[in-house]
């Protein structure tokens, strides 16, 4: 029997918040969960990693295992990875693109449920010699995503909403200083979380707004010290 | 920020401001960008639209890379030049649009999705298909797009735009509705008249699936936005005409969502069902994609 939708099964807030999320995003076809947003959970891979990999794992679930193929979601995903936006008319050639560089690809149509609960899933794995990042992160519908899980030089994390800034460092005390960054450009700060793992701090602040190009340029110059990821 | 079609109704009376206002204030507002910045984006979106349909008609017109559509904008205007078409000139020209735009999307063109790229022509459809008739001006056709994106935002946070959760009706019939509001608000009908347009157009296609032939967004999808054009076109005539839904506008979104959810997962984009399994859909998928797929 069909019954009224409960409010456990159903998000009160606000996911879409700008209209240009329902009247955009501009995108090369056919499909704006299964391409653009697809895109849009390779570039997050892309923003982790920072850099071309050698070798990617792609999983999908459910509505992605099953119409991938002819939604052209493959080379979606990659052309996020090499970090091309929707409307980059390499998107289609991202496969071709990427197999000149040499990077080793593989797609998996896993059988089973979506571990995000949700019918748009994909998992992506970036690695070379050295390290990896892994994404996993779901189409809601118009090319908007949401970042169900990240892991990143040995951390493992739920982002929450984009978007987000995450600092992995050595250094003690660093949030003073990045906090510090935030305040001089007017950065609201919607979120934030703390992470201690093998000698090394992650601090996740998620923003009230896209980052400017000041702040994230003062974030950069902090070099080495720091590994400062944008994701957005 | 705008939760229901009722808010939208009452703060256009309240403040007696056009919808299209609304969507304006709420965007500058929640992105903290300028009224420049939020109308040259939009009007980029109109550009990406007008470039689409334009490319449609070019030539033979343009055809997927499986060659299962393509090409039948062109066919239209040729149709409509003939000037005998049954359903009007007005009607005709929006659906050559409608098509012509998710043709180009199926081509792997640059398309605007309005909400998604599978139902990326019904917005478009509508408005260009109106524009000679009520002569529109391009502020106007921007005021359009904003007005169809405040509905759109409604629909999307209370219910859903994609098509694997909620099927075909989350797509073409949001579509379909936010363009009817907007056509309404355009030929000068009242933020009621608009709402009750919204409102027939969604009910009209609760309980469409979505069910992609090879799970490509070519068949059924290029076609149902013709008819979520013509759809839309046809609940703006009936509000403007004084007739009223007797549903409420966010009620209708409400049962949309819940029909959604009360459909299988054959029948929400994975190809597994609806026409995509008919013989002849089965037969296509495995010339396409193999049959080991």
């Amino acid at each position: 029997m069909e019954t009224n939708a409960t409010t456990s099964e159903k998000a009160k807030e606000a996911s879409y918040k700008s209209c240009f999320e329902v009247i955009g995003p501009i995108m090369v076809g056919p499909s704006s969960s299964h391409t653009a947003g697809a895109l849009s959970i390779g570039l997050i891979a892309h923003q982790l990693f920072k850099g071309v990999p050698k070798k990617v794992v792609v999983k999908y679930y459910e509505s992605f295992a099953e119409t991938h193929k002819g939604h052209g979601t493959d080379f979606a995903i990659i052309g996020g990875v090499l970090g091309f936006a929707t409307d980059d008319s390499r998107v289609p050639d991202a496969l071709k693109i990427s197999e000149s560089k040499g990077i080793d690809i593989t797609f998996i149509e896993e059988p089973g449920e979506s571990p995000a609960g949700h019918p748009n899933t994909a998992e992506i794995y970036l690695g070379d010699d050295n390290r990896s990042a892994r994404v996993v992160g779901i189409s809601v519908g118009g090319g908007l995503i949401k970042v169900k899980h990240i892991e990143v030089e040995g951390f493992q994390l739920d982002p929450g909403e984009m978007p987000v800034v995450l600092a992995i460092t050595k250094e003690d005390n660093f949030e003073i200083e990045l906090r510090r960054i935030f305040k001089a450009y007017e950065v609201r700060i919607n979120d934030f979380n703390e992470f201690y793992k093998e000698g090394k701090y992650l601090y996740q602040f998620n923003l009230n707004s896209q980052l400017t190009h000041d702040a994230h340029e003062e974030l950069v110059s902090l070099g080495d010290m720091v590994n400062i990821i944008v994701l957005n | 920020m705008y939760m229901s079609i009722e808010e939208i109704v009452n703060a256009a009376n309240d403040n007696q401001k056009p919808i299209y206002e609304l969507a304006i204030s709420q965007e500058m507002e929640q992105t903290k960008c300028s009224y420049e910045e939020v109308w040259s984006k939009m009007e980029a979106n109109l550009v990406t639209m007008e470039n689409a349909v334009n490319r449609s008609v070019e030539g033979d017109g343009v055809f997927s890379p499986t060659g299962l559509t393509g090409g039948d904008a062109v066919k239209i205007k040729n149709y409509r030049e003939r000037g005998k078409s049954l359903s009007g000139d007005t009607m005709m020209f929006g659906v050559q649009n409608a098509i012509g735009t998710n043709e180009v999307n199926a081509s792997m063109g640059v398309i605007c999705a309005t909400p998604t790229a599978g139902a990326s022509g019904t917005v478009p459809g509508v408005l260009f298909g109106i524009k000679n008739t009520l002569e529109l001006s391009r502020e106007d056709m921007i005021h359009f797009l904003f007005t169809s994106a405040l509905f759109g935002m409604v629909v999307a946070n209370n219910a859903s735009i994609s098509g694997a959760i909620g099927g075909c009706q989350a797509e073409i019939g949001s579509a379909s509705a936010m363009a009817a509001a907007a056509a309404v608000e355009a030929a000068g009908g009242t933020p009621e008249q608009s709402s009750h347009a919204f409102s027939t157009a969604l009910q009209n296609l609760l309980g469409l699936v979505c069910d992609p032939v090879g799970g490509l967004v070519e068949i059924p999808c290029v076609k149902r936005n013709a008819v979520g054009t013509a759809n839309a076109l046809v609940a703006a005539d009936l509000a403007l005409a004084g007739v009223e839904n007797l549903i409420p506008a966010d009620e209708v979104i409400e049962s949309m969502y819940r029909v959604g959810r009360r459909m299988p997962a054959e029948l929400r984009e994975t190809g597994l069902g609806g026409v995509a399994t008919t013989p002849t859909g089965i037969a296509i998928r495995n010339k396409i994609l193999g049959t080991d797929s």
